[in-house]
């Protein structure tokens, strides 16, 4: 199924916490076409996952609204998908369980969930591990759980928060080869939360840098490395110096502005 | 893929050994070994002037009084009674119990108004409950329910709660987003999430409704294992009174070991919560 087209307008989080309320996002508005695969970077604290989350339906924003295909979201939905930072598979399943749960969800029939589960699992290279359970995996192994399981649902929006932070360089780069390719096989609209500038840069085709809290669009930065990209491309190298600039300016400008006069 | 060429990293599902399971017997044999020749040492010991033998049998005459019970058909019926008691009881408390405690969780101002109340209820004396179902149901099978169901009714309902307190919410979220809803989640996500601690709140449930059922079966049933204890009391058959309490320990110990202790090792096992070892 071919990607959506999604549209934020004006969109802002408030929270009232317990130290008095805080402004998490404020006034975002992003286009993002058909199939397109966009980053966003930002320090930490500055709201991207939430963000994220308001796209997916699991929040409610203050202001402004989300419009997929020109038609606003309410809610959660399955064309809409979340690979979270610590993947949230299921442990009481196994591989194979995890990726059907989507479709024995939406009450897909079994022979058409067999075939489906078996190409996400070739996709993801889990064939030797299909009845293994989450403990028996290793976190890049999981996290690819975790995309496949996403993935099967063929979602107009994919929507990754963060979703290799937690693991190690050499796996986190070979996962983002993965994430790469299986975007170019399947051309679904992607958003990609992370505060590694290199992989903002290596992944997206247009990178948005976040401000610190409240986060406001600093950036929009267009990406035309050719595809697929890896971390040494010149292209690349460029957008990381130029997504660093902007993050270290929004720093400093921030703290700046924090001193009394 | 280097990943993808290494083994899985542990096998820790697989079931223990017969043999790891006869060694773990070992022990507790021999402690059960070491309490009976310590009490026929204090029998042979003890003159009889200071602690007659009629108050304090040794372990031969409560053997004795034991055969003497299964030859005469007492002993089995009285388990058979007592454990479909139980069964019953029991299940009716984790069912009343699995609903008290998802309305907890699920709303939460009803669960916090009401927490104090069922944790009061939990530690109040299931004896207590006796007199109030003697009057309700009479000397009756509904009033030794009555008290077994009260009786482990709250501690099954605490436990429960705190069990799926435990689920991750991110685990909810993501089942959420991938469409499931309300009994869906509940079934398919909640329950297997919450299972080990689910299984440790039913082996809680369990002792107490044990400890409700027995209590209450001394005290007013005309078949039971309770109530062959007391009946050892009534013709001052102090053989008969330990023959039994050796019964009713026994049988504890098994439906602990045998059930609970074995499921729950299954479902750590699957989640790989216990070393394989």
């Amino acid at each position: 199924m071919k990607g959506a087209a999604l549209k934020l307008v004006m969109v802002g989080k408030r929270f009232k916490g317990k130290a008095g309320p805080t402004e998490a996002l404020r006034d975002i508005n992003l286009n993002i076409s058909e199939g397109e695969f966009v980053t966003i970077v930002g320090p930490s604290g500055c709201g991207k996952s939430t963000l994220l989350n308001i796209v997916a339906g699991l929040e409610e924003s203050t202001t402004g609204w989300v419009e997929m295909n020109g038609h606003r979201v309410h809610g959660p939905g399955a064309e809409r998908i979340v690979v979270f930072q610590d993947g949230a598979v299921f442990p009481w399943l196994d591989v194979w369980g995890n990726i059907q749960f989507g479709l024995r969800v939406a009450g897909v029939r079994r022979a058409e969930r067999e075939t489906r589960v078996e190409e996400y699992v070739r996709m993801v290279q889990l064939e030797k591990f299909a009845h293994a359970r989450m403990h028996e995996l290793s976190g890049g192994m999981r996290q690819r759980v975790a995309l496949a399981r996403a993935l099967v649902l063929r979602p107009r929006v994919l929507l990754m928060d963060e979703p290799f932070a937690a693991l190690d360089v050499h796996t986190r780069e070979e996962m983002q080869t993965v994430v790469q390719d299986l975007w170019l096989k399947s051309g679904t609209t992607t958003l990609f939360v992370t505060h590694d500038v290199r992989e903002a840069a290596v992944l997206g085709g247009r990178i948005v840098v976040l401000s610190q809290r409240p986060g406001t669009v600093s950036a929009v930065l267009t990406n035309n490395a050719p595809r697929p990209r890896k971390l040494d491309h010149p292209e690349v190298a460029e957008q990381i110096r130029r997504s660093n600039e902007i993050l270290k300016a929004e720093v400093q400008w921030s703290n700046q502005d924090k001193v009394p006069l | 893929m280097v990943e993808s060429r290494q083994g899985p990293v542990v096998t820790s599902d697989r079931e223990p050994s017969v043999w790891r399971r006869v060694r773990d017997l070992v022990p507790i044999v021999l402690i059960a070994i070491a309490f009976v020749a310590l009490w026929e040492l204090l029998i042979r010991v003890v003159p009889d002037s200071i602690w007659p033998r009629y108050l304090f049998p040794g372990p031969a005459q409560v053997a004795t009084s034991l055969v003497s019970l299964w030859t005469g058909g007492l002993l089995l019926r009285a388990v058979v009674a007592t454990l479909a008691r139980l069964g019953v009881g029991f299940l009716i408390s984790l069912v009343l119990g699995a609903i008290l405690a998802f309305l907890m969780v699920h709303f939460h101002t009803f669960g916090k108004g009401i927490q104090p109340y069922v944790l009061g209820l939990q530690t109040f004396p299931s004896i207590a409950w006796v007199p109030l179902a003697l009057i309700w149901f009479g000397f009756s099978e509904a009033a030794l329910l009555f008290v077994t169901i009260v009786g482990s009714l709250f501690a099954v309902t605490v436990s429960f709660a705190d069990a799926l307190r435990t689920v991750p919410p991110v685990y909810l979220k993501a089942a959420r987003n991938m469409g499931s809803d309300g009994m869906d989640l509940i079934l398919r996500v909640t329950v297997p999430a919450a299972l080990p601690h689910l299984i440790s709140a039913a082996k809680i449930g369990w002792s107490f409704a044990w400890r409700s059922l027995i209590g209450a079966e001394v005290i007013f049933a005309t078949v039971g294992l309770g109530f062959l204890v007391n009946q050892g009391r009534d013709n001052l058959n102090l053989p008969q009174v330990m023959g039994m309490m050796v019964v009713i320990l026994v049988i504890g110990v098994l439906v602990d070991r045998g059930v609970f202790s074995r499921t729950q090792e299954w479902a750590s096992r699957r989640r790989g919560l216990l070393p394989s070892g």
